[in-house]
């Protein structure tokens, strides 16, 4: 039975989103209460796999029996089952939260929006557990059909954000095709096992690096790297309220995941191309997507638009961690990668209570709220420690670890590149709360009452994770250090 | 020089797979008019599954189904079937986003009267 984990992982949601336009057809009430209860499965599902996998080794899954390399092969290592946690905790954390916003948000189209959100899900599964590279194409595209659903569902202003996001996100799986049809060509071979194999040998072949650098470029759009990333505040930001949560902390973070198991699991990570080694390439992209992202961030005056470029900068700070080349570096990235996207989750669920509850867009009209909404105060206030990486926090071992796995590597840059992006972050934070605590809007006369059930319970849940994250850091670090560490690190 | 050019020219195939390409990707990159965008990201889409079908050509090969039970199987009489089922898995991924791109297409239209990205720019401040 325990074999079978991962495709049950996948099935699950899959199923759920395709039986949902038969069984919501004449009841779309029921579409809410089925997804939570579907999501909830998937959790207690995701953490057995996880325990099964720290206990008694990773879980290899050959589609159909058939012989690896022809066939499509999945492997749950400790990697993807922690993130397969995070993945069905923070999906089913916003499906709870799309109960009450949706109706208002998504203008009606219910029933939509939980089909194409399962659908993410399971794409976002598949592309976790992928050990095949045509594999994860399909299941990045299915992720990115459904992402640009959710994000035109509701119609308005973010159909034309929808648009651009089409057009750049098919650009992108374009050039991860060609690049995965360069490396076949070569290799004859598709398997990232087998791939590991025979690529070293080939470093010479214009073809093989053409490939990489295609792949690069594509996964590098997907994920909204720096020079790749102007699709996604838009997307992000104009998207209906109960979607932007799971886009913003899932999306971007899994196609980062797919490139460092390309970097990783494929290449071999000390590998130079053409005298450049390809680690310094990801430190050095890094460095610039964390203090470019946070640059830009400080400029809006949009809450949504600014946590999105808090997200572009924190992909950055993740790269800086697995760009050393170091296990202190490369655990420090992953686990700032579950806490970054429990604080993207997290901030995009304010901004979306922030405006369903209270119609706060904008950073002046949050101080107009700020005494009338506790929840909203109380929760931003730990989430801005996280963001910045103050001690309680899980961001601020995240950043630690980074750092040292930094100055082991002797790069100082890296080093450089976290502390400027932490002290911009710290920067658009403190004009937040000043717009908060210094009153210089004048207050609103109008009651707004008790904030729905729901709402307190997502922020109160992914507070206290970005806490207990910190709290329990060492031994999540130490589980990240016995079991997500690729071969020969 | 000279030998570059005849390698390209020995090669149409790749050949007529950059010049897809970058068509496609200059009407992309150039047109104000959504749906002509759509046509150039459907090109780039195209090229790609072109250069996957043309690299898997093979002179005189035929599908990989045995001829003869008894006869030691000779590789460079079937082709591979492999880059055929990947382009037709990409064939149908295109149509599915080519789709997506047309439904939102026909909503900005409805929407804002016009498909032209400067004008709908104008209308959104």
């Amino acid at each position: 039975m325990s074999h079978q984990l991962p495709a049950i992982l996948f099935l699950l949601p899959l199923f759920a989103a395709i039986s949902m336009p038969v069984v919501c057809l004449k009841h779309r009430h029921w579409s809410h209460p089925i997804s939570v209860a579907v999501l909830v499965v998937m959790v207690l599902v995701s953490v057995l796999n996880l325990y099964n996998v720290a206990h008694h080794g990773e879980v290899r899954y050959v589609f159909s029996g058939w012989t690896v390399p022809f066939g499509i092969e999945w492997v749950a290592d400790g990697l993807a089952s922690v993130i397969l946690v995070l993945l069905s905790v923070l999906s089913l954390l916003g499906v709870v939260f799309a109960g009450p916003t949706s109706p208002k948000s998504l203008g009606g189209r219910i029933v939509h929006y939980y089909i194409l959100i399962l659908l993410l899900i399971s794409a976002l599964t598949g592309i976790v557990f992928s050990r095949d590279l045509f594999n994860l194409f399909v299941f990045l595209e299915v992720a990115a059909i459904s992402s640009y659903g959710l994000v035109g569902v509701a119609g308005g202003r973010a159909l034309f954000a929808a648009f651009r996001y089409l057009i750049l996100g098919t650009l992108g799986a374009s050039f991860y095709l060609l690049g995965v049809s360069y490396l076949y060509a070569v290799t004859g071979t598709l398997n990232m096992a087998d791939l590991a194999d025979k690529i070293p040998l080939l470093l010479d072949s214009k073809a093989v690096v053409a490939g990489l650098l295609f792949m690069f470029i594509g996964l590098g759009i997907k994920m909204a790297l720096v020079p790749f990333h102007v699709w996604m505040p838009a997307a992000y930001t104009y998207a209906p309220d109960s979607v932007s949560p799971v886009l913003a902390s899932l999306v971007t973070k899994v196609a980062l995941l797919a490139w460092v198991r390309i970097i990783y699991w494929v290449l071999n990570a000390s590998i130079a191309i053409y005298d450049i080694p390809i680690l310094l390439l990801v430190a050095v992209l890094g460095s610039l997507a964390a203090v470019i992202g946070a640059s830009l961030a400080l400029a809006q005056r949009d809450l949504k638009m600014m946590f999105a470029y808090g997200g572009i900068s924190h992909i950055g700070i993740i790269l800086i961690g697995i760009g050393q080349g170091n296990q202190t570096g490369f655990v420090g990235g992953i686990f700032y990668l579950l806490n970054d996207a429990v604080m993207q989750a997290a901030l995009f669920f304010l901004a979306g209570v922030a405006f369903c509850h209270y119609k706060v867009r904008t950073i002046e009209d949050i101080g107009r709220v700020g005494k009338q909404a506790p929840w909203l105060t109380g929760s931003l206030i730990v989430m801005a420690l996280g963001m910045i990486g103050l001690p309680p926090t899980g961001g601020f071992f995240g950043k630690w670890q980074i750092i040292l796995g930094a100055i082991e590597a002797g790069s100082y840059v890296s080093v450089a590149a976290v502390l400027l992006s932490t002290l911009l972050t710290l920067a658009y934070f403190v004009k937040l709360f000043e717009a908060i605590f210094r009153q210089t809007s004048a207050p609103l006369d109008v009651k707004f009452g008790e904030i729905p059930l729901s709402f307190k319970l997502t922020l109160g849940v992914t507070s206290a994770a970005i806490m207990i994250l910190g709290l329990f850091s060492s031994p999540i670090v130490q589980m990240l250090l016995n079991h997500a560490l690729p071969p020969g690190l | 020089m000279v030998d570059t050019f005849s390698a390209v020219i020995q090669r149409p195939n790749l050949l007529t797979f950059v010049i897809i390409f970058l068509w496609g990707f200059y009407i992309m990159v150039t047109r104000y008019n959504l749906v002509k965008k759509l046509i150039g990201m459907y090109l780039v889409q195209t090229s790609v599954i072109y250069f996957l079908v043309s690299i898997s050509a093979k002179k005189g090969a035929t599908v990989p189904i045995l001829f003869s039970a008894t006869e030691s199987v000779q590789a460079a009489n079937y082709a591979n079937p492999l880059p055929h089922v990947l382009t037709l898995t990409a064939i149908v991924v295109g149509v599915a986003t080519t789709g997506v791109g047309l439904a939102l297409c026909a909503a900005i239209y409805r929407r804002y009267g016009s498909l032209d990205e400067q004008e709908i720019i104008e209308r959104l401040e």
